[in-house]
């Protein structure tokens, strides 16, 4: 196995898990991407109901909290006709001394087809990945500040659909990108995409030593940074950065990177605006931008749940065939 | 029973039997052969034997800790890697900080009758970092060091006063230096650990803390010895140092010298280690370091686990390898890579890790020293498979695989242990 990314491909390159966007290739993500737009209606809504995955069981394993992405994958796994079984783990048997381990060990013997798993701790979603019976799939809803990696196709699916090819394209990834999960994954997607120019923009406490490594460059200042980019992709700033004294206060930091008209205009004149929700009006985001012309946030959430199905669909469809 | 073993090479740079074919053992000691008479021949089947090897760092788990290991199962799996005695940490359950805790690992290791154990104890009560323990009753039960091991001290006063009493007594102390507000992390803070999104310790975690360390056995002139340094950093600092006439000596461990942060590119845990597999660059000054003798010694740091421990995602898992078993093959197969030579790291488990210990007669194959000596044939190799591994912890990279050097017999104070 090189790298963790090799546990989610079979032999022959096909998708039996999603831990991770880095190293997918241009043309696995592509599939995904346009998968995920058959599940949309020519409205560009998801359709309502599939029977893809009937008498299959997705069992949500939620480490850590989140209402979102967990009522997303919910909605994907039912439009699929799937049953879903949600497990807060925090409430239940963790809090009781049982490990990872055996709860996974007792969920298998339920028959479960899916897992879809958050964890707080990076690398989890791996480590369940490698010990399941090779006939359930895994998919990462976010793990620690490692990956999330159905946000990244959702946003890339986003950024295909409005702007094009990312090939071509110009992204800045605004905010914290030191915690971001989000912002690793979207890098790794859109460098698996061909994508020539991601920039990052931030204080120097928001933003990590690897990005040079990763083919990112760097900007302290928002001006400097946003010259003629194609697509904006906003992070949400979490309150414990100003705790931990990485940001003396949510004003100074709109002040100095909030997404503003004015600042906008520094991107190309067709630029579109992200960001992977809930947004801070006033913190990463003026509410004119939020509700302006430029701003496709909500279209997110929409692609978000098509990216979800197809994500399920392709991992469960490669799981079955690798049986039969 | 005298014993003479012929037909070996004898590898021990610092004596005048370097390069000598036979040696004789008789009441535990190192004689010449010549003037035995009946004594029972060896034939060491053109072997090399080198000195047993002194490992500075092992968590023998004894007491409290036994579902890890236990100093019978940790001291075997020594003597299957070439080490003949063993320098035991003090980070058991309870804590070894009074002489009735020291007399117990000391009792252990006699019952089970394996390899030497030389224990240390805590320089602070409970190793809370507060009170200072019991020092000179602790030496005098049997300590050859105290420790504050991977426990904080309670204020750099606190610290300073634990060394300027050690000191008054002339008592060595065994420093893990680190800042406390930048450990904790699980990675390296490099490319490799950022990426996998892993809590972090960045070398200055070590780097801050070496450097008030430093500043305190300066100001207290104890005698220190500084345990796991990691960077090149750390190398520099304390080449200076001592350059400056400090009296100080450091470790590394061997994981340390063989593997660096690409090693946990697959979240393996048996590479979550208390102290970070570092970069490319480190190593090389790591190993460097030995080379040149900043660094005096290379320890284990042999830190068995139940499978239980291991079993869980990469930072949730906990610290530390199994190491031990594999000394002797691990030194060997540097050395056959190019990186490290056997004489220099020999050298470090050797006759550095005896002077650090204060026991002139250990680490050296010279008439009337005590008999610990390891005949391996470095030609052969050692397969480490799980139905025949000795250590109780099972956390190890050895594991599965074959590494160059096998040891064929072991005499620790005479007594033989066949392989």
């Amino acid at each position: 196995m090189q790298g963790p990314a090799a546990l989610q491909l079979t032999p022959d390159g096909r998708l039996k898990h999603l831990l991770t966007t880095e190293g997918l290739s241009q043309s696995l993500i592509t599939e995904l991407l346009d998968t995920a737009e058959t599940f949309l209606s020519s409205q560009g809504q998801p359709v309502k109901k599939v029977p893809l995955l009937r008498g299959k069981t997705v069992v949500n394993l939620f480490f850590e909290n989140s209402t979102r992405t967990r009522t997303t994958f919910d909605i994907a796994a039912h439009r699929l006709s799937a049953d879903v079984v949600t497990l807060d783990i925090r409430t239940s048997s963790a809090s009781k001394g049982e490990t990872l381990f055996d709860t996974l060990k007792n969920l298998e013997a339920m028959q479960a087809d899916l897992f879809v798993v958050r964890h707080s701790a990076g690398g989890a979603p791996f480590f369940i990945a490698d010990r399941v019976t090779p006939n359930i799939a895994v998919i990462n809803a976010g793990d620690g500040t490692h990956a999330h990696p159905t946000q990244a196709l959702l946003d890339l699916m986003t950024i295909r659909k409005h702007k094009g090819d990312p090939a071509n394209l110009s992204v800045a990834i605004v905010g914290d990108l030191k915690h971001s999960r989000v912002a690793r994954s979207l890098i790794h997607g859109l460098r698996g995409m061909g994508c020539p120019d991601i920039r990052a923009i931030g204080p120097g406490t928001l933003l990590s030593g690897d990005l040079g490594h990763l083919g990112v460059q760097s900007f302290n200042r928002i001006e400097d940074g946003l010259n003629g980019v194609d697509v904006v992709v906003l992070l949400r700033l979490q309150k414990e950065r100003m705790s931990s004294a990485l940001l003396p206060s949510e004003r100074e930091f709109f002040n100095l990177y909030g997404m503003t008209e004015s600042r906008l205009q520094l991107a190309d004149d067709n630029a579109i605006v992200m960001h992977p929700g809930p947004i801070n009006r006033g913190v990463e985001i003026a509410n004119e931008v939020a509700d302006g012309p430029q701003a496709v946030i909500l279209d997110q959430v929409t692609n978000g749940i098509a990216i979800r199905m197809a994500v399920m669909a392709m991992t469960l469809s490669t799981q079955q065939e690798s049986q039969s | 029973m005298s014993v003479v073993i012929r037909n070996v090479r004898i590898l021990s740079p610092n004596s005048s039997l370097h390069q000598a074919t036979e040696i004789g053992i008789e009441k535990g000691l190192f004689v010449d052969p010549t003037t035995i008479k009946d004594a029972q021949v060896v034939d060491g089947q053109g072997g090399l034997l080198i000195p047993g090897l002194i490992d500075c760092r092992v968590n023998l788990r004894e007491p409290g800790l036994e579902h890890k290991g236990t100093i019978a199962s940790e001291t075997q799996a020594a003597i299957a890697g070439g080490v003949t005695s063993v320098v035991a940490t003090p980070t058991t359950d309870p804590v070894v900080d009074s002489p009735a805790d020291v007399r117990l690992v000391l009792e252990r290791a006699k019952a089970s009758g394996l390899c030497r154990v030389l224990p240390t104890a805590m320089l602070t009560q409970g190793g809370q970092g507060h009170h200072l323990s019991e020092m000179a009753a602790l030496v005098d039960a049997g300590c050859v060091a105290l420790a504050q091991g991977n426990r904080p001290f309670g204020s750099r006063k606190i610290e300073l006063n634990a060394l300027k009493y050690a000191q008054s007594l002339g008592v060595g102390v065994i420093l893990d230096s680190e800042d406390s507000d930048f450990a904790g992390g699980c990675a390296h803070a490099g490319q490799i650990g950022t990426g996998l999104g892993l809590s972090l310790n960045p070398p200055l975690s070590e780097t801050l803390g070496l450097g008030a360390d430093l500043d305190l056995v300066e100001a207290t002139g104890v005698n220190a010895h500084f345990s796991r340094i990691t960077t090149k950093n750390s190398v520099e600092r304390i080449k200076a140092a001592k350059a400056r006439g400090l009296q100080i000596t450091c470790d590394v461990t061997i994981a340390h010298l063989i593997y660096s942060e690409h090693a946990i590119v697959n979240l393996d845990p048996n590479f979550h280690l208390e102290r970070p597999l570092r970069t490319e660059e480190d190593r090389r000054a790591l190993i460097a370091g030995v080379i040149d003798g900043t660094i005096d010694v290379i320890v284990s740091d042999h830190s068995p686990h139940e499978p239980g421990a291991k079993l869980a995602p990469f930072p949730e898992t906990d610290q530390g390898m199994s190491m031990s078993e594999g000394m002797i093959q691990s030194l060997i197969e540097l050395d056959k890579q190019g990186e490290l030579p056997l004489e220099n790291s020999l050298d470090a488990m050797t006759l550095r890790a005896a002077r650090l210990i204060n026991r002139t007669d250990l680490g050296c194959i010279q008439y009337g020293n005590s008999a610990d000596c390891v005949l391996i044939d470095p030609d052969d190799q050692t397969h480490f498979d799980p139905t025949t591994w000795l250590s109780a912890g099972a956390n190890s990279p050895l594991l599965g695989k074959t590494l160059p050097g096998r040891v064929l017999g072991t005499w620790i104070s005479g007594q033989h242990f066949p392989r």
